[in-house]
């Protein structure tokens, strides 16, 4: 190999397994949660449980493939045995499913929210409908949404595994991430800015003065929410984009040498990857007071009985 | 990585008759690195710096759409979107400050006509509203379109809601020092920012909707106690 070509980055295992046991751990205390307590069975607990329990299986899978990979390196593995093919398809599938299904999970949210939203502005105009929104999604309902959004993604992992062309997944993979980005980065940035005419109304009607304290401190919880979005959409682009671009590389450009130094990076990408299974329990699921006040009760109140 | 080596295996030992059109990772032929002529990580810094400039572009677009800032033309074409019944807020928007056109920047010159069917209505409800007494403008629209529009709803609400002031009074009780009375009649949301309510904004848009909900009945204090 030439002298300046790019030598391939390669992240010690150590890093791969602590990030897939603490994504893990986070996302199985949030699909416990929701599901062991009675008060978190609302429509926007369970499209989070569904994102933790998509997230869960990512981890472990990811975890278990390094691990065959360590295995398979130090010789104690046979790298290309017929079982160890199949249960490389198991995996494969079950990365595809918790792909397409962690970005299903964000767009359920994210149109709940929205749907939520569209509500309550009509609601408050008319005063009396805020409860409306609850007999339209229903826990039914929700229940029927998740079930579609789990079938689909496992149908759709076992055929793109078994039948299609690489080429194949990956433009759909990209074509699915884009619309999922684009759509939620809608939605989000027209419930922001719905959000502020509420506010600005509901101040108006209640009819309070205008002063300056007021005007600072409104503007001060809207840089606030401005911080927010920008950590949920930072979040989602800086952890999955490198990998899509490796991935989009891999089908245009596989011999240009600059790509080659891009895609020697692979490792660290996934690493990534795998860090936002990590840090999505802390932005969706941790901010939500009462998720952090059912944690508590579980961690640290499981012996006593005065706790409840 | 392995995992592709090994789909390309097991792909060329059962499916002979596909041909792989890609090339990936070959051992057998190495990538030549004669000849570059820019720095070999460009690609890897170029979509990093791309990155980074995208996310605090979004960031100071997200913060330029927080602050008040110069008045936007009228689109008269989009005058007529008013078929959405957010098209109400408007005239409910009678106190507005002289530089609190929000959204009407030429930012948002290019973006989609739901945008800018905000901005254009507020311009109009500000031009209307600006020599009038604004509070009364502000409580006889509201009386007027719950009152028009709203009155079959409203009777099945009030039961639902356990609320039984009639709507007149709800209305005359829109003053500061009585928010609670009104929020526990009402339950407007609480990511709304009112007045006293510092501590909540739009954070709580994103976290706290489905919570209002599940305290139907109990939220009424609820809201007051947390305000």
């Amino acid at each position: 190999m030439n002298q300046t070509d790019c030598p391939e980055v390669k992240v010690p295992f150590l890093v791969f397994f602590t990030v897939g046991i603490i994504s893990l751990a986070e996302n199985l205390l949030v699909v416990v949660a929701v599901i062991r307590s009675r008060n978190l069975h609302s429509p926007m607990y369970c499209f989070m449980c569904s994102l933790a329990a998509f997230n869960t299986i990512a981890s472990v899978t990811k975890t278990w493939e390094n691990l065959m990979i360590v295995l398979a390196d130090a010789g104690h593995l046979e790298k290309r045995g017929p079982s160890e093919t199949d249960l490389d398809d198991v995996m494969d599938s079950l990365l595809c499913m918790s792909f397409v299904g962690s970005k299903s999970s964000f767009l359920a949210i994210a149109v709940d929210r929205y749907g939520f939203f569209v509500f309550q502005t009509y609601s408050y105009i008319t005063i009396f409908h805020a409860l409306r929104y609850h007999n339209i999604m229903t826990m039914k309902r929700t229940g029927v949404i998740l079930g579609l959004i789990w079938t689909l993604c496992a149908v759709l992992a076992v055929l793109m595994v078994k039948f299609f062309d690489f080429k194949f997944i990956v433009i759909c993979f990209t074509v699915f991430f884009i619309i999922s980005l684009a759509t939620i980065c809608f939605l989000y940035i027209y419930m922001f800015m719905m959000a502020r005419i509420h506010a600005r109304n509901i101040a108006a009607l209640l009819g309070g003065g205008r002063d300056r304290s007021q005007h600072q401190r409104r503007w001060g919880s809207n840089m606030r929410g401005a911080l927010t979005l920008t950590i949920l959409f930072g979040a989602f682009v800086v952890c999955w984009a490198p990998f899509f671009v490796h991935l989009i590389i891999i089908v245009v450009c596989p011999m240009n040498p600059y790509c080659e130094c891009y895609r020697s990076l692979f490792e660290l990408h996934v690493v990534l990857m795998m860090s936002h299974a990590l840090i999505d329990p802390v932005i969706y699921a941790f901010r939500m007071a009462e998720l952090r006040h059912t944690f508590r009760k579980m961690l640290f109140c499981s012996g006593w009985k005065l706790c409840l | 990585m392995s995992d592709f080596h090994n789909r390309s295996q097991l792909v060329s030992t059962r499916r002979s008759d596909y041909v792989w059109q890609y090339e990936y990772y070959d051992d057998e032929e190495p990538v030549s690195f004669d000849g570059l002529k820019a720095h070999r990580y460009s690609i890897v810094i170029g979509f990093w710096v791309g990155l980074a400039v995208f996310v605090i572009f979004m960031f100071f677009v997200l913060t330029l759409l927080t602050k008040t800032g110069a008045p936007h033309q009228e689109n008269p074409d989009l005058a007529e979107k008013r078929h959405r019944p957010e098209g109400r807020l408007v005239d409910i928007n009678g106190h507005q400050e002289e530089n609190d056109k929000a959204f009407s920047r030429p930012l948002l010159d290019g973006s989609p006509s739901y945008f800018n069917f905000y901005i254009s209505e507020e311009d109009q409800a500000h031009k209307k509203r600006k020599l009038e007494d604004k509070r009364s403008s502000t409580k006889d629209k509201v009386g007027r379109h719950l009152c028009s529009s709203e009155i079959e709803e409203m009777h099945e609400d009030i039961e639902e809601s356990g609320g039984h002031q009639p709507l007149n009074r709800l209305i005359e009780e829109s003053k500061t020092d009585r928010e609670c009375a009104f929020l526990s009649h009402f339950n407007i949301p609480n990511f709304v920012n009112l007045d006293h309510s510092s501590t909540l904004g739009e954070d709580d848009l994103l976290y706290e909707p489905s919570i209002i909900l599940e305290r139907q009945s109990q939220a009424h204090n609820a809201h007051c106690d947390t305000h």
